[in-house]
Parts: C-alpha cells; sequence; structure tokens
C-alpha cells in the first residue's frame, strides 16, 4: 500500500462518513429520550451492531425491534450503493464500475446498481439500505477487562525483542511491522501484545486473507485467552450475536465492519488477493476506529510495504531466524523441458517421477506445486497411477481441509496443489517440488512462501525444496538470494 | 446490459473474447462463461417428458447457478446461457410465453428471472398469464398440488385464440406448474401448448 493510497483512502473514507438523519438532532433527542422514558437499548443488540454495518431488513432480530431503535435514533442508516457523484458500494467500499450491475429493479421501479464484489454476503442494491450504531460516547475511555492468559510456552530471543518492539508501537498508537522469515513463530510474538491491549479494554481483530489461516488461528488463540468471547469469521460461518473483543476475520469479513478496531493486525499482510485488491485494503482503513494502530506481518513484504514503513516511521522488527534456530532451506533448481507438453502426452516428466519415487522410497510426505488447475488435473491420475493416495486441492475445492488433514496424518503420501497451500500451512517432514516454476503465478514472494514449508518442525529442520522449470526466471532467482541473504544474518 | 463481458461470469476469469468478422457478420451473443465452466453443465441427451423439451441436467453447477442467480439474485447471470437459448428460440414460430411470477414475489426478487434469461437470449416473448397464488408448488405435497385450483388467469385472451404457443420454465420437476399454465391457456382457446425449460430437475 503506498502513501498516497493511504491518504486517498482517508479521503475518501472522509466523503463517506455514515449519512445520517439529521445527525445532531435526531441524536440528542434520542439521548433525551434515554432518559426521558427509561429506554436502554439492549445489551444484545448493542454488542451486536457495535461497530458493525448491516443490511436493514436481514439481521438476527426481528424486524419491528430493528425499526424501534431506527426511530428512536440509535442507528444512522445509509443507502447499499451510493450512486452520486459516481457509484460506490458503501459495505466494500467497491468503486470499480465493471463490478457493479445496474437494471431495471421490480422493487423500487427504477434504475437500481448492486455490487458484484461483495455479493457472496447478500445482493444489496441502491434500493437497500444498511446501519450502523450509532457512536457512543466513548467507554469512558476503556474498563479494563476481565482476560486470563494462559500462554506457558517460551518465546525465543528473536520472537521476545520483536513482541516487545510491537507492544511499544501499539501503546504509542502507531503503526508497526513485523518482517519475520516463515517459520520465525509468528502468531507466538502476536500474543504478549494481544493480551496487553485486550486488557486495557480494547478490542482487537486478527485479519488475514485465507479462510485457513483463520481455522488455524482460531483453537490456538482460544487455548490463549479465556474468559473472553473470541469470534473467527469466515464466508460460512455462523452469525454470532454477541460482542467479542477480539475477532479473527477474513480481511472479507472486514466488510461488515465500520469504526470497530482499536487495534488491527493483519497478518500474511503480502497474500493475495490482499495485495491485489484495494477494496480490501479499504476495508481495513474503514474497519478500525480512526487512530487506531495497524501491525502488518508477513515474511514477504513488498518494497511498497518497506518504504511506506520507513517514510512514515512505524515501528520496524525483523527477525531472520527460525525458532528453533536452523537456517532456511535453499531450493535448488532443476530443469523440466517442455513439462507441459509431456504431461499432455499423459507422462510424468522424468526427473519429477524420479524425485517423487525417491519421496515415497524415504517415506517423506510431499507437496508438488502447479501453476494451474488445469495442467494439475491433467497429472493427476498419471502421478495416482504411480501411487493412487495421491490428491491434488485447489481453491474451489470443498474437501481441501480433509485432504491435508490427511497427508498430516500420513493417510496420504503427498498433495499436489496450486499455490493455494502456499502459506499457512505446517506438515512435519514435508518435501516440496515446485513443477513450473518459472510460470508467472510463482513471483519471487509465492516460491519464498513455498521454500518455507519445508523444515518447520524442531524435528526435521531441513528438506529438499526442488524448482522444475522450464527456463529460470528473475523471479525465482530474487527468491533464492533473499532466502540466502536471510541465512547470512545473525 | 452494462458493458461487454471480459470475465466468466462464474469464475472471474478472463475470457478470450474474439470479436473477429464473423462474430460480427453472423451477430452471435457474446460468449460469458468460461469453457471449464460450461462443461460442468450437462447437456440432456434425450428428452424425457411429453411435449417439454429441456436443456440441461439438474447437477451440482447447475444448483450452484440457480442458488446465485434465483437466492442470490445476481441478475447478470440471465447471460449466462444466452447462446444457446439464443440457438434453440431464435427460429422459434410459436409464441413464447414465460412462466410468471407472482406480483409480491417479483418485489422481493426484484426482477423475473425467465424474462431475464429470455432477454439476455434476445428472444421476444409475451406475458399472457398472471400468476395467482404466491405459494411454492414445490412445498405442497402431491395431494395439495393436485386440490389447487387454478394458479394462472390468463389475459388479452384473443392474442392467443387458435395460437400456437410454448411456455418457457426455469426447471422442470414436478410438471405441475406447466400443466397449470397448459390448461388454462388451453381453456381460453389456445390450439397447441408446449413446454420449454432450461434444466430438467
Ligand atoms: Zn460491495
Ligand atoms: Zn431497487
Ligand atoms: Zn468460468
Amino acid at each position: 500500500m503506498s502513501t498516497t493510497t493511504i491518504s486517498i483512502i482517508k479521503k475518501h473514507y472522509r466523503l463517506f462518513r455514515p449519512i445520517s438523519t439529521s445527525k445532531s438532532t435526531a441524536s440528542s433527542s434520542s439521548q433525551k429520550h434515554t432518559r426521558y422514558y427509561g429506554f436502554i437499548p439492549e445489551p444484545a443488540i448493542k454488542n451486536f451492531f457495535t461497530g458493525r454495518i448491516w443490511s436493514r431488513m436481514n439481521t438476527p432480530y426481528p424486524q419491528s425491534k430493528i425499526e424501534t431503535y431506527i426511530k428512536r435514533g440509535y442507528f444512522d442508516i445509509t443507502p447499499a450503493v451510493i450512486t452520486e457523484p459516481k457509484l460506490k458500494c458503501r459495505r466494500c467500499l467497491n468503486e470499480q464500475r465493471p463490478k457493479f450491475i445496474s437494471f431495471h429493479c421490480a422493487k423500487c421501479q427504477k434504475t437500481c446498481h448492486y455490487c458484484r464484489h461483495c455479493i457472496t454476503m447478500g445482493r444489496m442494491c441502491s434500493c437497500d439500505e444498511l446501519i450502523m450504531w450509532k457512536k457512543e460516547q466513548p467507554r469512558s475511555r476503556m474498563q479494563k477487562s476481565q482476560v486470563d492468559f494462559t500462554w506457558t510456552g517460551k518465546l525465543t530471543v528473536h520472537q521476545q525483542k520483536a513482541a516487545d518492539e510491537l507492544l511499544t508501537s501499539l501503546k504509542q498508537n502507531r503503526n508497526h511491522l513485523i518482517h519475520a522469515v516463515c517459520g520465525a513463530g509468528k502468531t507466538e510474538i502476536l500474543f504478549a501484545p494481544i493480551y496487553a491491549s485486550l486488557k486495557a479494554g480494547k478490542r482487537v481483530c486478527v485479519a488475514t486473507p485465507r479462510t485457513d489461516v483463520v481455522l488455524e488461528l482460531y483453537p490456538r488463540f482460544q487455548q490463549v485467552f479465556q474468559q473472553i468471547t473470541i469470534h473467527a469469521l469466515y464466508g460460512g460461518a455462523q452469525n454470532d450475536t454477541q460482542f467479542a473483543q477480539l475477532i479473527l476475520a477474513t480481511t472479507h469479513q472486514l466488510y461488515r465492519f465500520e469504526n470497530a478496531f482499536d487495534v488491527m493486525i493483519v497478518d500474511e499482510a503480502d497474500a493475495f488477493p490482499y495485495t491485489y485488491d484495494e477494496a480490501l485494503q479499504r476495508a481495513v482503513m474503514k474497519a478500525r476506529k480512526a487512530k487506531a494502530p495497524i501491525a502488518f506481518v508477513t515474511a514477504t513484504p513488498s518494497t511498497k510495504l518497506l518504504i511506506q514503513q520507513r517514510n512514515e516511521k512505524w515501528g520496524y522488527s525483523f527477525i531472520a531466524r527460525r525458532f528453533h534456530g536452523q537456517l532456511l532451506p535453499v531450493p535448488r533448481y532443476q530443469a523440466l523441458w517442455n513439462y507441459e507438453k509431456v504431461f499432455y502426452k499423459e507422462k510424468i516428466p522424468q526427473k519429477l517421477k524420479n524425485w517423487v519415487e525417491q519421496r515415497l522410497q524415504n517415506q517423506q510426505p510431499f507437496l508438488i506445486f502447479f501453476p494451474t488447475i488445469e495442467l494439475m488435473e491433467q497429472a493427476t491420475p498419471l502421478f495416482q497411477h504411480i501411487e493412487p493416495t495421491i490428491e491434488s486441492v485447489h481453491s474451489e475445492d470443498p474437501d481441501r481441509k480433509e485432504k491435508v488433514m490427511q497427508l498430516r496424518n500420513e493417510e496420504r503420501k503427498g498433495l499436489l496443489t496450486t499455490t493455494i497451500l502456499e502459506r499457512g500451512i505446517t506438515i512435519k517432514n514435508v518435501q516440496v517440488a515446485v513443477v513450473g516454476a518459472d510460470n508467472p503465478v510463482f513471483t519471487s514472494s509465492a516460491l519464498i512462501q513455498i521454500s518455507g514449508r519445508v523444515g518447520r518442525n524442531m524435528h526435521y529442520p531441513s528438506g529438499d525444496i526442488v524448482f522444475f522449470h522450464h527456463g529460470i526466471t528473475m523471479e525465482m532467482d530474487q527468491a533464492r538470494k533473499k532466502i540466502l541473504e536471510m541465512n547470512y544474518y545473525e | 446490459m452494462n458493458k461487454p463481458i471480459q470475465h466468466c461470469l462464474l469464475c472471474e476469469r478472463e475470457l478470450n473474447q474474439s470479436f473477429g468478422w464473423e462474430e460480427l457478420l453472423r451477430k452471435t451473443l457474446p460468449q460469458t462463461i468460461c469453457p471449464r465452466c460450461e462443461q460442468r453443465f450437462h447437456r440432456v441427451e434425450q428428452q424425457q417428458e411429453e411435449g417439454v423439451v429441456s436443456l440441461y441436467h439438474y447437477n451440482e453447477a447447475m444448483k450452484d447457478f440457480l442458488h446465485r442467480y434465483k437466492f442470490l439474485h445476481d441478475i447478470v447471470l440471465a447471460h449466462v446461457f444466452n447462446r444457446i437459448l439464443h440457438e434453440q428460440l431464435k427460429n422459434e414460430k410459436r409464441l413464447v410465453i414465460p412462466i410468471p411470477m407472482h406480483l409480491e414475489n417479483l418485489k422481493t426478487r426484484t426482477f423475473a428471472h425467465i424474462d431475464e434469461l429470455l432477454k439476455a437470449a434476445s428472444i421476444p416473448f409475451a406475458h399472457h398469464l398472471i400468476k395467482l397464488s404466491n405459494e411454492q408448488q414445490a412445498l405442497k405435497t402431491r395431494e395439495q398440488r393436485l386440490q389447487t385450483p387454478q394458479l394462472f388467469e390468463v389475459v388479452n385472451v384473443t392474442e392467443i385464440k387458435g395460437g400456437n404457443l410454448l411456455l418457457v420454465d426455469d426447471i422442470y420437476t414436478t410438471g405441475t406448474t406447466l400443466n397449470h399454465a397448459k390448461r388454462a391457456l388451453l381453456q381460453a382457446g389456445a390450439k397447441t401448448v408446449k413446454g420449454f425449460t432450461l434444466i430438467h430437475g
């Protein structure tokens, strides 16, 4: 995210503050009502809606109740899609014209517009409305919360230093970048700073681009922070109606929050689609409170992010060593000429076949990354011919979690995958091959992440990572160079 | 429609649209989904119902499509089947009549899904039916379905008197809807009434 992007975001954000129903009068009169009639909002309703931006006609509560609260001025209301000066989705902040569909709407009898970018959360048209719980008087600047911190693990010296630095930044409301190699133990670094924030009564969000990462983090956080409500939000998760002080969410789910968090942590800050998707970046800015600090955590920060960190004087922590203290496995190159053609002739290229047979013989679990689903699907039956438990996974595969679990449990010998498994997964003693490492989908950061799957376990700190290619690319060299650089650090 | 479609409507993959002379001369409708998504739909090889033509079987892909089109109300998905519907119906001599929605349901859904399918395929049609009840046929027992007195009322009767008609619906399940509509139209004086559905359930 560049400086300019951020300032643009800030500007837009100010422009599109909730369109309130004659703000000053409504809110002051509602406060009078509160006293006069003794109308006290139910805690459940208040808790649910605080910081959320939600469809007026589709809440977990009876419509009559919602309408009563609206009448009493507890909510701000805005059309779901703003049409002037140009189309903008109020939920995901998308403004790209191709992602809006305009049609003649039978409900409002006019031309209506809806945003396809966030349609999976329910279609919202320009004639639909979103409601937001009105800002309260600051909760007597944070009552302290009761949180139990039950983590007994120990941090390495590097982790401890990063945790202290992050804590300092958060206390000063300053943004922070944690740049740590794959396998440095990033999650453990977050525990103490998050604990301190929760204890101070702050509301914390850990956002990550991938559902898999949310699912992996959730039980770990539940174990560490007992006594408080934690929500894991991802596509398909149930709506919890309580107030959660700690929220783990995919960046997509942030669309449903506004002005909600005192601390924002963006994990895997470089991962697709976050790097690409400006709407998601805007969602992060929208979900946090105006001055809340953002901490970015990544193994492969983009140059943009590094420059921004320097220019805006964010806190910075750097960890070059894995938690077990061993060096990062360095990728080796292996030419695999015309691999695509060979696969389409129903054959596995010989060198790759040898590699797989070696893994099977050594009884080592393995991952083979493919550049496209099509090529992978072409190759899958060929591999299954050698070893029937081999399966393939991709982003649209509903059984993905299960297949990975089976690899972990040694029920499967190996998996073929697209870049979907490039991060977030840890499999003991896994060996990794990239087929077609020269394909443009394998950027240097993707290759670094993929290489980072190897040697994560303390008892198996090394392993093979091989880039099979039809020509060496700059991205491959870049990845290898960065990994070697890390290994030179003390 | 809004603008040329450059990405598959179902999976967002980039489409390799060709805008050659052939397309321009023959005025084919634009491709809207990628080959990968297209092959997930399965054509009906042999028609199973008397007097009804259905194009596709109901499978996972179709279930997903219906969910997104009819439940999530993603109206642009009306274009997914634009080419095949055009191909099938462009030389249709009979009067094409879509099964209508009840007015209340129409307001909730914000669009008439059969009409939109036909519009996307540039097939002209006319409305001669009005849906009388907004109850879902699928939710009823067989008994109740048979007892339902009348689902449709015919309007502009003079225009269909003695005519050959083609009723269009999205999915054929029990046949109740088409049968009710057919009976009403025949009683109003139509000469023949056949059915056409996108899906055979
Ligand atoms: Zn949107
Ligand atoms: Zn409308
Ligand atoms: Zn597609």
